[in-house]
């Protein structure tokens, strides 16, 4: 399952390179990261969701009524600039947790379960450095895979429907290049927003020699922590789930903008980026390597 | 092993100083605000003297009313009448949170920031915008312009009527708490901060025991004068029963752009004429019941405890065999009844509506 493009004979060159710098650790993080068919095939499956979405729109005969489906599915056939903003509004509460759970749970279980760790680990400051390049690493990929779907889905509603001014929430309507920076600014508010999770994924990742288990156990707090946040009787903790912000981007798409929730949605993504930081870098750095 | 220890202690050291500091940032928020003193009659007169026409913020508001929770977005698909109901309803249940835009006395926006929707009300002169992002539709009202006159004639017209000493602020809030006093203890509660402004707190008190009303306080901005906040406390609730209020507010004047609504494209228009009765003045109430169908409305008792009693003839018929208020409601001795936390209301059987911020047995009482 982990990994099995990356060799086990590949990582001792960059033990050697180590002692030069924490960036050549991160720059071969990174290339392993996305050399690896499994990170290439998350990719293409969240680039498919606005492709999927819009070619499902384009054959439906029937117009949907406005307000029918999805938050502004109704509108992708007359500005296909809405096909990016459906996607995510979909891909948000499961899609998205789900590659950076399997992305994240692997960052050290899955050197621990290849036996590749403890060659990384020889320096002696070693571990800290490791634990913020793999960190650096899943919170890289949250960002490309959310531009990812930003931008699939505004070259594939570009090319099956018309392009035009947008209309926002708020009624007002703002010019095509707005729209794409907004579009951009909403790709960094899902980003922020995937950025605890992937603290937590990291965390779990810690604590295991076994990836899959790590990858599971982040989709599973990432889908319980919105469960909690569905049920009325639990509202007291709803602010601090770190899922109750997610889809709050809706705040980036009204005139004039609100950049509240961004904010408030940044400090409760800190808030689990300390605590479960913290947590995994007890955790690891206590750790027995055996393998 | 005891190196060991040592790293373990960011786990609990670093955990704890989150929590610590998610627990302080509102008590440091609400830290104690001392104000010079003031009288009610002085919070009255700072409410008055406030010259503040434009400004901007986020209002929220929570409603802990007791309510059955309803499936709003389901059941809807009667009349017109029903949405309205069901709208208010979904309003007064839960909370919310508007964003508020004032320029002036003839510009103003309000935005209901719904779950990836919006629904805005924008007033610039003589028109009136509503928009709602979910069904993307426009409304379009035009204020007649003569509405305007008239109500300024009639200001005047109720004005030249009042006792000419009333027409100091000074005296005017000497009156309305004289008004007030044999009914409501009228007090100065401790010095707050709401929306980040250090504010005085008006309480009002019901001095009778038969309402469910426990208190009612108004949050006054100590600089602008500016109510801030309401906060309607019930009988036996630690939490608001109601609480609207901002917790943002900025008084530069908002920009101009903001008031200039222009539809979408997209959207679906429509120009209503302007709800207006016979005598010319706006009605604010829709529906196909005019006063003169019915009996109108009767009052009794006094202060916090009347209770309003609307005759059968009175009551629209789409209400009485709506399926949502019989899921609002439970069966009770005579009728139905809607038990909330600050307001029942009593259905008799015969047709009649009792309503009051009174316990049951009082409605039921009046009823016989």
């Amino acid at each position: 399952m982990s990994s099995s493009e990356a060799l086990p004979g590949e990582r001792p060159s960059v033990v050697s390179s180590r002692h030069g710098s924490g960036w050549s650790l991160l720059a071969s993080e990174i290339s392993v990261l996305f050399r690896r068919r499994r990170t290439w095939a998350m990719l293409v499956a969240v680039a498919l969701i606005p492709i999927l979405l819009a070619v499902a729109v384009r054959l439906s005969s029937e117009a949907l009524d406005p307000g029918e489906g999805p938050p502004f599915l109704d509108r992708v056939t007359q500005n296909g600039l809405f096909v990016g903003f459906t996607a995510m509004v979909v891909a948000i509460p499961l899609f998205l947790p789900l590659t950076i759970g399997v992305v994240a749970g692997d960052t050290v279980a899955g050197e621990a379960g290849l036996g590749t760790l403890r060659y990384l680990l020889v320096a002696p400051a070693g571990r800290v450095r490791l634990l913020r390049v793999k960190y650096a690493g899943a919170a890289l990929f949250c960002l490309v895979a959310t531009l990812t779907l930003t931008v699939s889905g505004a070259i594939i509603g570009a090319a099956l429907f018309p392009i035009g001014p947008v209309t926002l929430l708020s009624g007002d309507t703002i010019s095509v290049s707005e729209s794409l920076a907004r579009s951009l600014l909403v790709a960094a508010y899902v980003t922020v927003s995937l950025l605890g999770l992937s603290m937590i994924g990291l965390f779990i990742s810690t604590l295991t020699d076994v990836p899959v288990g790590a990858m599971a156990a982040t989709i599973v707090v990432s889908v319980v922590a919105q469960i909690l946040d569905v049920i009325p009787q639990l509202s007291w903790l709803h602010p601090w789930l770190f899922s109750h912000y997610w889809l709050g981007f809706a705040d980036l798409l009204r005139q004039p903008l609100d950049l509240g929730s961004f904010g408030q949605n940044a400090i409760v993504q800190l808030g689990y980026l300390t605590v479960f930081g913290a947590l995994a870098y007890s955790r690891f750095v206590t750790k027995d390597i055996l393998s | 092993m005891s190196r060991n220890s040592l790293k373990w202690i960011p786990a609990f050291v670093v955990p704890a100083f989150v929590v610590a500091a998610v627990i302080a940032a509102p008590l440091a928020a609400g830290a104690a605000v001392d104000l010079p003193d003031k009288t009610a009659e002085q919070v009255l007169l700072l409410v008055n003297d406030s010259t503040v026409s434009t400004f901007s913020g986020t209002v929220a508001q929570t409603t802990d009313l007791g309510l059955p929770s309803l499936d709003l977005g389901a059941g809807v698909t009667g009349p017109s009448s029903a949405d309205a109901l069901s709208t208010t309803l979904e309003l007064l249940s839960g909370s919310h949170e508007f964003r508020v835009y004032v320029g002036g006395d003839s510009q103003s926006r309000v935005q209901i920031k719904d779950r990836m929707a919006e629904r805005d009300v924008v007033h610039n002169g003589s028109d009136v915008w509503l928009y709602d992002s979910s069904t993307n539709a426009a409304t379009h009202l035009s204020i007649p312009p003569d509405l305007a006159a008239t109500a300024q004639a009639k200001a005047a017209e109720l004005e030249s009527q009042l006792p000419a000493d009333l027409s100091s602020p000074a005296q005017l809030a000497e009156r309305f708490l004289e008004n007030l006093d044999p009914s409501t203890t009228v007090s100065v509660g401790t010095d707050a901060r709401v929306a980040g402004r250090n504010v005085y707190q008006l309480v009002l008190t019901p001095k009778v025991t038969d309402t469910l009303v426990a208190s009612v306080s108004i949050a006054v901005d100590s600089e602008t004068g500016l109510p801030l906040q309401v906060t309607v406390e019930a009988q036996g609730q630690s939490a608001p029963a109601l609480q609207v209020g901002f917790t943002t507010i900025d008084f530069s004047t908002p920009n101009a752009d903001l008031f200039d609504f222009v539809p979408p494209a997209t959207a679906t228009v429509t120009s209503p004429a302007f709800p207006t009765t016979p005598d010319g003045s706006a009605a604010s109430h829709t529906g196909d019941h005019s006063p003169a169908a019915g009996g109108s409305p009767v009052i009794t008792g006094t202060g916090w405890s009347s209770i309003i009693e609307l005759p059968a003839s009175a009551v629209p018929a789409e209400l009485s065999d709506n399926h949502m208020l019989e899921q609002l409601t439970e069966p009770v001795a005579g009728g139905r009844a809607l038990t909330t936390s600050l307001l029942t209301v009593f259905l008799v059987g015969d047709g009649r509506v009792f309503a009051g911020a009174v316990p049951l047995a009082q409605l039921q009482a009046a009823a016989e």
